[in-house]
């Protein structure tokens, strides 16, 4: 009589393949990495063909250093001698297949994530763990927040929390990071890491936040992740000011 | 324009030059309950043309030289009255009627215009009078007025788990629901499974696809008039029915005997048992009900003056286990006057008050929050009717509305990580002046048409930003309180006629604008209660639509069965659509997240009714196309609107075996909505993303379902009638989707596949009605 869920075959049309670039420089100690790849069907495996032979480069406009990456793994591009410094812009330059791509992040200034802590909740009939973090939000400053959750050293990737201080500027943020189900058990070592972006970088997770984490009452008409990267390509280049801490689920 | 207006005036001159005529006026009335009748047809006899339609009150007005007349009325569901006349000078005769037994076939009067679907010059309408709305299908345990208009062609529904329907392609905010002339915001409760009218205390309800004559307006697509019974005036009667779902009362009786009497309807629903029945956990810790109230009551202080207040209020309340929850409701107030200046002027005054609010609470652990909205509305309505003679008829007034819009508060408890936030008020308002003019020059022609100046001005206080099209403000002004920001002046001219072949068949044609200044932004794929509406401003301009309708409309077999085949093509413009990730809620600029554009919609709406007899029912068929242009989205290329559906197909019959036991069946078909899916993928952020390309370039799966009802009729004293209703929602328990996702495959990660949601398969539903 409820409702119910099945799998069902649609038919989706082909596409050709685009290009995705994930790059990511942070405040921790180099090397960072640039990763390109292209897209497939829906109807093909899940194996995403590597881009190799581009020319990538990552300038910090700021201190005025250019760093040309190298190839170390097919499809991944790694630095040599640029640092993440929070308050400086990083330009990306990519050449690629005969197409140029362009992109630029500014690292916000550190907001340093104080610890990692657990709620309880007993909903859907259920006792579920959600990790919490808690961390002050400096007042009067636009901040952008991304984190990401490793239970027992593996990453959770099913979802995306991007999160602003639109609602909750200068306050002391103790927020729990729901998820659909149970993933944490007690006695797990949850890490989560915090990252501080700047705005178009928030826009991306954000959007693919919509996108993915698939809350059916708010879901909006399904779009490709706002990008910061020029030239159609899909994915995103961030420049973010890091801390992780990890606790017991007790 | 002048020239309109000025023709306008010389109509009563022309009027008055003619032979000397006397007026025979009154009110159609039920015998047994005093219930004034809507869309009664009076006529005399001995004078061909001379028909006049019992307006909204009742009222009627006929005129004649001096003579001996046959006055004659008659109304579907009831027996034809025959009044013997003599016209010397203007006559006040009031009418009653008698409701015909349920198991008489109406096969008499040959003067019945049961024609009235082929003579009325409106096209595009449909209506449900008293008697109509007593025999439609039961739908989920319930007759239900909206739900029932949903199964007539160009009328489509939101789909399961959606509040809202859709008229020839536009959006669920483009129709005006009226309850006794206040505007309701959001007509549906339980996101769409009950509309927000108890359907015992309804007598009218008349749905205008686009044509609608010039005393409405406001929205573009469609206007629902419903009209509220007044109560029983002779006698008191409890009614009501309890359900598995729902359960609803009734009472109504006089204030003062053949001068006044009120009503009261309440209905409350608790599915959240079911809910708790459900063995998925995600499910029964939840909680989903709705009320509803309708109070009225009304005095005729003489035969010239009667007032009437009435009011409606409604909540819903959905919540998921402690964290999360949502409440919503309607609230309406209404205070009216009619006035009969004599025996051919009709004016009618209403103060109204209309109040649309939801909040959503999030509680988790120390953050409780609460998002408040809401929309405020103070309204004045004076409208006028000149019965000149029986070939012309006058129709004019004026409507004024305050709005208020509150468009987020955001309260957040001390302890909270969230500061509370009151994003400023929004004030408007609309104005509107309104003249048209139902003409029959010749017998086989009939004319409605008219013109609406509308002025919707936005007003402070407040500070007004102009964003350009990035959504950065570029200009901030602020004005104080009551000072005007900015008017938006329309002309809407409506037009419509019929031509009648012959007896049995006519020809329509209309033409309309219509303007709509109150948009509803809904960043969800599915229309739903929290959704935000906003006012034109000086970035948001009115909504504006032109349709044109062509209509072929036949009966057969002495009016038993009626035919109608209408096309139509409607031009939008001003459309709106909102940026990839807007935040919508509680943002004060949300007008920097929006995008414009233009539309169009046209479509073959056929339909078939049996109308007497044993078995009744209709064939409803509409073959319709509807899309969007919106600068900034889908390349600017045009693209089907979510709502576009190519086939849409109602089947519906009732069936009365004998004095017990009733039966009816309902069969709908439509393509599934236009949708965006995925043509490829890739991986970012450890996670497998989906790459769109074109905006709704897919179809959701084709929609069916059949529901089955039957009415037992219980013991029937002359104190107590009783019955007993069994229905089954989906009878063949068809999976429709409600959604579909796509993800990787639990069981092999290298994979990906789509995954179906549907809602709801077979739901049986018994209801035991009273009354007494």
């Amino acid at each position: 009589m409820y409702s119910c869920t099945k799998v069902i075959q649609v038919n989706l049309n082909d596409s050709s393949p685009q290009t995705v670039i994930e790059g990511n420089i942070t405040d921790s100690a180099g090397p960072y990495t640039v990763q390109i790849t292209r897209t497939v069907n829906f109807s093909d495996a899940n194996v995403f063909p590597a881009v190799s032979g581009a020319l990538v480069s990552i300038t910090d406009t700021t201190a005025a250093i250019v760093d040309t990456l190298a190839e170390t793994s097919p499809g991944i591009y790694t630095t040599h001698i640029i640092q993440g410094v929070p308050g400086h812009t990083y330009h990306l330059y990519i050449s690629a297949s005969g197409k140029i791509y362009t992109a630029s992040s500014t690292m916000p200034m550190s907001v340093p994530l104080d610890s990692v802590t657990f709620r309880h909740e007993d909903n859907f009939g259920k006792k579920t763990i959600f990790g919490v973090v808690n961390f002050q939000d400096p007042i009067h400053v636009p901040n952008q927040y991304n984190f990401t959750e490793y239970i027992n050293g593996k990453r959770l990737n099913k979802f995306v929390f991007a999160f602003d201080d639109q609602f909750v500027d200068g306050k002391y943020n103790s927020q729990a990071l729901f998820t659909d189900s149970a993933y944490i058990k007690v006695g797990d070592t949850l890490a989560i890491k915090m990252d501080c972006i700047d705005k178009p970088v928030y826009n991306f997770f954000k959007t693919l936040q919509n996108a993915t984490n698939g809350n059916n009452f708010q879901s909006a008409s399904p779009a490709n992740p706002l990008t910061n990267i020029s030239n159609n390509a899909l994915g995103y280049f961030s420049a973010a000011a890091t801390s992780t801490k990890q606790g017991v689920a007790n | 324009m002048q020239r309109i207006l000025l023709a306008f005036l010389l109509i009563p001159a022309l009027a008055a030059t003619a032979q000397q005529k006397h007026t025979i006026s009154g009110t159609v009335r039920d015998k047994n309950s005093g219930e004034v009748l809507i869309g009664a047809t009076v006529s005399i006899m001995e004078l061909s043309r001379s028909g006049s339609i019992s307006n909204s009150y009742g009222f009627y007005s006929i005129s004649a030289p001096a003579g001996n007349y046959t006055l004659i009325t008659s109304f579907s569901g009831y027996r034809s009255d025959t009044m013997i006349i003599s016209l010397n000078k203007d006559l006040l005769r009031p009418v009653q009627l008698l409701q015909t037994n349920s198991e008489l076939q109406d096969i008499v009067v040959s003067t019945t215009k049961k024609n009235a679907n082929v003579t009325n010059p409106v096209a595009g309408v449909q209506k449900l009078s008293v008697s109509e709305i007593k025999s439609i299908p039961v739908i989920f345990g319930e007759r239900d007025v909206l739900k029932t208009i949903q199964l007539l062609p160009g009328i489509k529904s939101a789909g399961e788990g959606n509040s809202g329907f859709y008229v020839r392609g536009g959006g669920a905010d483009q129709n005006l629901v009226l309850l006794d002339e206040a505007t309701v915001y959001n007509a549906s409760h339980l996101l769409g499974f009950f509309s927000a009218f108890n359907s015992d205390a309804i007598k009218d309800l008349t749905v205008y696809k686009g044509a609608m004559p010039a005393e409405y307006g406001g929205r573009l697509s469609s206007v629902v008039d419903i009209k509220m019974n007044d109560g029983n005036n002779q006698s008191y009667h409890v009614s009501g029915g309890i359900g598995l779902i729902a359960s609803r009362i009734n009472i109504e009786g006089p204030i003062v005997k053949n001068r006044g009497s009120f009503i009261i309807s309440a209905r409350r629903t608790y599915a959240d048992v079911f809910l708790k029945l459900s063995p998925d956990s995600s499910i029964n810790s939840n909680s989903l009900y709705f009320y509803d109230l309708n109070a009225k009551a009304n005095y005729k202080i003489d035969d010239k003056n009667r007032v009437y207040l009435s009011g409606y209020f409604g909540h819903d309340n959905f919540g998921l286990g402690t964290t999360f929850g949502i409440g919503y409701g309607n609230s309406t107030g209404t205070a009216r006057w009619n006035h009969i200046f004599n025996s051919r002027l009709f004016s009618n005054t209403s103060l109204i008050y209309s109040n649309y609010n939801y909040d959503i609470k999030i509680n988790s652990g120390n953050n409780d929050i609460i998002i408040k909205s809401s929309i405020k509305d103070w309204a004045l309505k004076e409208d006028l009717q000149y019965y000149i003679n029986n070939n012309n008829k006058i129709n004019f007034g004026f409507n004024t509305i305050y709005h208020t819009f509150a468009p987020g508060i955001l309260d957040a408890s001390d302890s909270s990580s969230f500061n509370s936030i009151k994003v400023p008020n929004k004030y408007a308002l609309e104005n509107a002046v309104y003249v048209s003019h139902e003409y029959t020059p010749f017998d086989a022609l009939k004319l409605d048409y008219g013109f609406r100046f509308s002025a919707f001005s936005v007003v402070g206080p407040g500070n007004f930003y102009t964003y350009d099209s990035a959504g950065t403000a570029i200009d901030t002004a602020t004005y104080k309180s009551g000072q005007f920001v900015k008017t938006y002046f329309n002309v809407e001219p409506r037009f419509s006629a019929s031509y009648q072949l012959n007896k049995t068949s006519s020809l329509k044609a209309s033409y309309t604008r219509n303007v709509q200044n109150l948009h509803l932004l809904s960043n969800s794929a599915s229309s739903s209660p929290t959704d935000i509406w906003i006012p034109s401003s000086l970035n948001v301009k009115p909504e504006i639509a032109d349709q044109v309708s062509l209509g072929y409309y036949r009966n057969f077999k002495d009016n038993q069965y009626e035919f109608s085949a209408e096309t139509y093509y409607k031009k939008l413009q001003n459309q709106i659509d909102y940026k990839n990730g807007a935040q919508l809620n509680v943002n004060e600029n949300v007008e920097s997240e929006l995008l414009y554009g233009i539309g169009r919609a046209y479509g073959l709406e056929l339909y078939l009714g049996k109308k007497y007899g044993r078995l009744t029912g209709w064939l409803s068929y509409t073959l319709s196309r509807t899309e969007r242009k919106i600068n900034g989205i889908n390349n600017d290329n045009w693209y089907a609107a979510k709502q576009d559906q190519t086939h849409n197909i109602a089947v519906v019959g009732i069936y009365k075996l004998n004095k017990k036991w009733t039966f009816s069946a309902n069969w709908v078909y439509n393509t599934g909505n236009a949708v965006t899916f995925p043509s490829g993928k890739y991986e970012v952020n450890g996670q497998t993303t989906f790459y769109y390309t074109e905006r709704n370039g897919y179809r959701m799966p084709a929609y069916h379902r059949l529901d089955i009802g039957a009415t037992m009729v219980g013991k029937k004293t002359a104190k107590w009638e009783s019955d007993w209703t069994f229905s089954i929602y989906n009878v063949y328990g068809r999976e429709n989707a409600y959604s579909i996702r796509f993800q990787n495959d639990p069981n092999d990660p290298s994979k990906t596949q789509a995954v179906q949601t549907a809602l709801f398969r077979w739901v049986p539903s018994v209801t035991y009605d009273f009354k007494f």
